[in-house]
């Protein structure tokens, strides 16, 4: 199990409350650069719900509450210091619905850069276009139709186009929640593709429902049920080897 | 895990599709439904109707509104008794050369001339004619020539329909010897209130509306969009702001009457701004249209999907980015929707500025927002309240030209909304 020497970010002891109800209960977990991360699990075991707290997305649900310690590069991102604009640039995220804005595909990328100052001239500003849809694989379908709109792309492009802005800020961290549940297979097939190149380059950390696609991208997974982490290791340990029996019957079809 | 069928459903006979029974049923279905086919088109029909009606009654009666009957006057100014050098007509003291002269007589005596007993269908103010004449062209004082001058109020309503008897058989003299003609009346469009309805324009009061409007625009669609984006993006869900939307609610549906005194209270009697001006009328207009705009600039801040929020969150846009680069942007189309509504009242309401003192008689366009001036609706209303029946083809064609206004506005903003209006 490749295990790099500091983890990019780490939660400890995390609890989360929406209002009265606790969605999340003692999770503690690293993520790292050279792994994907994999959070898998049944419907509302709080895994989506756990990954929007490490970019402070939850803090836009009024009754939401986080307890414990969630830190990037050591810092903790609950303190008062941290601005949580800066936070979310850094932690870009992907959502499961594509969302691309109504804009062109050009200014879909170019928004991220343009709103934190990152390129001045149009040139900067086409350079950094550029090779985010390439990274995001998305250049050669889309480079001749740029001032065209995002919305018009097919979903499998939109996504993409998704993950080139959130490339195209430089983030250190990308979330994914359930990138291509809405998606068909073919389409599913490039965006795992385009995070296995993505791996290295950022930390990655992907919730998914599909345990064959947790498989087939991740190479650390972490299983939730009802709010808690029950298991978090190498991915094939987990898949031919769980510890616990829930992970177990989880990933044999038991239930979920 | 198959449970026994209770015995009862056991025993249901097949359904029979094609018995009789069914067959009535779907005969009473089909009329039914052509039933309420025909009671959905009678009510469209109907509402085409009034409308027809509406629109064919306002130009059948307002179209002559915008003509005049004009006869024509042969005036020999160098035999007239006026001394004027004409070069002094053209210098800087015009306008007080021109005042010194008695038009009045002059017209009065050139008509006689020319007309004999006849010269007293002239208008009242048909001097004002022959001044801008003079005016314009002042080498018109060496020459005799001939100039048409506007036919009084009861020879114009003689030839238009039917006036009194003496009026009908000088029409029909000076129509057959050719001096009477129709023409269009340019100084319907360009003057504003007088006390003879062949002097009466438009022009101030659509002056007055075009200013009000502004005013009330101005005020209320900034403060209303501000106000609806606070509520839906920024405020927090409790006690205060329910209260602060109910009350917003019940504002949209106060009589526009109130808000008439409310501008009366506050605005003339504390704080003390001009009586009659548009300034005063567009501010309580404003409060009218205002909840109105909130409304509906709420409703289309709703109908932004959250998605598009997150999407900007996500790569770290600050609130205020995502409301202005994004929300604002997809809901404008939405607001201006209801911004049309609300001004589309606005420009029809007459009541609250009776309030404020619109209604005064003003017989010059208001030169800015604090003159006193009077709007389209309030003008009709002044008109149709006229005894001189010369009025009534003016009340009809001020209600042509309000409802002109009023289209023009709403294409306006028609065409600003389907601009901004973006799809995904």
């Amino acid at each position: 199990m490749p295990q790099s020497s500091t983890p990019k970010m780490s939660a400890r002891n995390v609890n989360v409350f929406y209002g009265e109800k606790q969605a999340i209960q003692n999770v503690s977990i690293d993520v790292d650069t050279d792994n994907v991360t994999a959070f898998i699990g049944p419907s509302g075991c709080g895994k989506s719900t756990f990954l929007r707290t490490l970019n402070r997305m939850n803090d836009t649900v009024a009754s939401a509450r986080v307890e414990g310690e969630i830190t990037l590069d050591g810092e903790n991102i609950y303190s008062s210091g941290m601005d949580v604009v800066q936070l979310r640039a850094r932690v870009g995220m992907v959502f499961q619905k594509p969302n691309p804005f109504p804009k062109s595909i050009y200014d879909n990328i170019a928004y991220g850069p343009r709103i934190h100052g990152l390129a001045s001239a149009k040139a900067d500003l086409d350079v950094i276009v550029e090779s985010s849809l390439r990274r995001a694989g998305l250049w050669d379908e889309v480079k001749d139709r740029l001032k065209d709109s995002g919305t018009a792309l097919s979903g499998g492009q939109q996504q993409r186009l998704c993950i080139g802005r959130a490339i195209a800020v430089e983030p250190e961290v990308i979330l994914m929640d359930e990138p291509c549940s809405a998606l068909d297979p073919i389409a599913t097939a490039k965006i795992e593709e385009l995070i296995h190149e993505l791996r290295g380059r950022y930390a990655i950390v992907i919730v998914t429902h599909n345990m064959q696609q947790a498989a087939r991208v991740s190479q650390r997974t972490a299983f939730f049920h009802l709010g808690t982490l029950v298991e978090y290791g190498s991915t094939s340990e987990i898949f031919t080897n769980p510890r616990e029996d829930r992970t177990k019957d989880y990933i044999t079809g038991r239930y979920g | 895990m198959n449970a026994p069928i209770p015995s009862t459903e056991r025993r249901r006979a097949p359904t029979d599709w094609k018995g009789a029974d069914m067959q009535k049923r779907i005969a009473a279905r089909y009329s039914s439904e052509r039933r309420f086919r025909m009671i959905g088109l009678t009510a469209i029909l109907m509402s085409a109707g009034f409308l027809a009606f509406l629109l064919i009654s306002m130009l059948h009666e307002g179209a002559s509104g915008f003509t005049r009957t004009e006869l024509a006057v042969r005036v020999d100014f160098p035999k007239a008794p006026i001394v004027i050098d004409p070069a002094t007509l053209r210098g800087e003291g015009a306008d007080a050369v021109l005042a010194s002269v008695n038009w009045q007589a002059l017209t009065d005596q050139a008509a006689t001339g020319a007309l004999g007993q006849d010269g007293v269908w002239i208008a009242p103010g048909a001097w004002l004619v022959m001044r801008d004449a003079v005016k314009a062209d002042p080498s018109l004082l060496q020459k005799s020539v001939t100039l048409s001058l506007p036919a009084s109020d009861d020879l114009d309503i003689a030839a238009k329909s039917d006036g009194s008897p003496e009026a009908e058989a000088a029409y029909a003299r000076l129509d057959k010897a050719g001096i009477a003609t129709r023409a269009v009346n340019w100084d319907f469009l360009t003057s504003s209130d007088a006390t003879d309805p062949t002097q009466v324009g438009i022009w101030g009061a659509f002056k007055g509306s075009l200013l009000t409007m502004a005013v009330t625009l101005l005020l209320s669609f900034p403060v209303g969009v501000l106000a609806a984006l606070y509520l839906e993006e920024y405020a927090p869900r409790n006690r205060w702001t329910d209260m602060i939307e109910v009350s917003i609610n019940n504002l949209a549906a106060v009589p526009s009457i109130i808000f008439g005194l409310l501008g009366l209270a506050v605005f003339l009697n504390v704080m003390h701004l001009p009586r009659s001006a548009a300034l005063v009328g567009g501010m309580t207009l404003a409060l009218m249209t205002m909840p109105v705009i909130v409304i509906a600039g709420r409703n289309a801040i709703k109908a932004v999907p959250p998605s598009i929020r997150d999407a900007a969150l996500g790569i770290g846009a600050s609130p205020i980015q995502v409301v202005f680069h994004h929300v604002l942007p997809l809901a404008l189309p939405g607001i201006m929707t209801g911004t049309i509504i609300g001004m589309a009242r606005a420009l029809g309401e007459t009541a609250p500025l009776l309030m404020i003192g619109m209604r005064a008689f003003i017989a010059s366009p208001p030169g800015g927002i604090t003159d006193p001036a009077t709007v389209l609706p309030v003008q009709i209303f002044l008109w149709s309240d006229e005894v001189s029946k010369g009025f009534v083809e003016k009340t009809s064609a001020a209600i042509i030209v309000l409802l002109l206004f009023l289209l023009s506005m709403n294409s306006i903003a028609i065409y600003l909304r389907n601009k901004f209006e973006r799809r995904w």
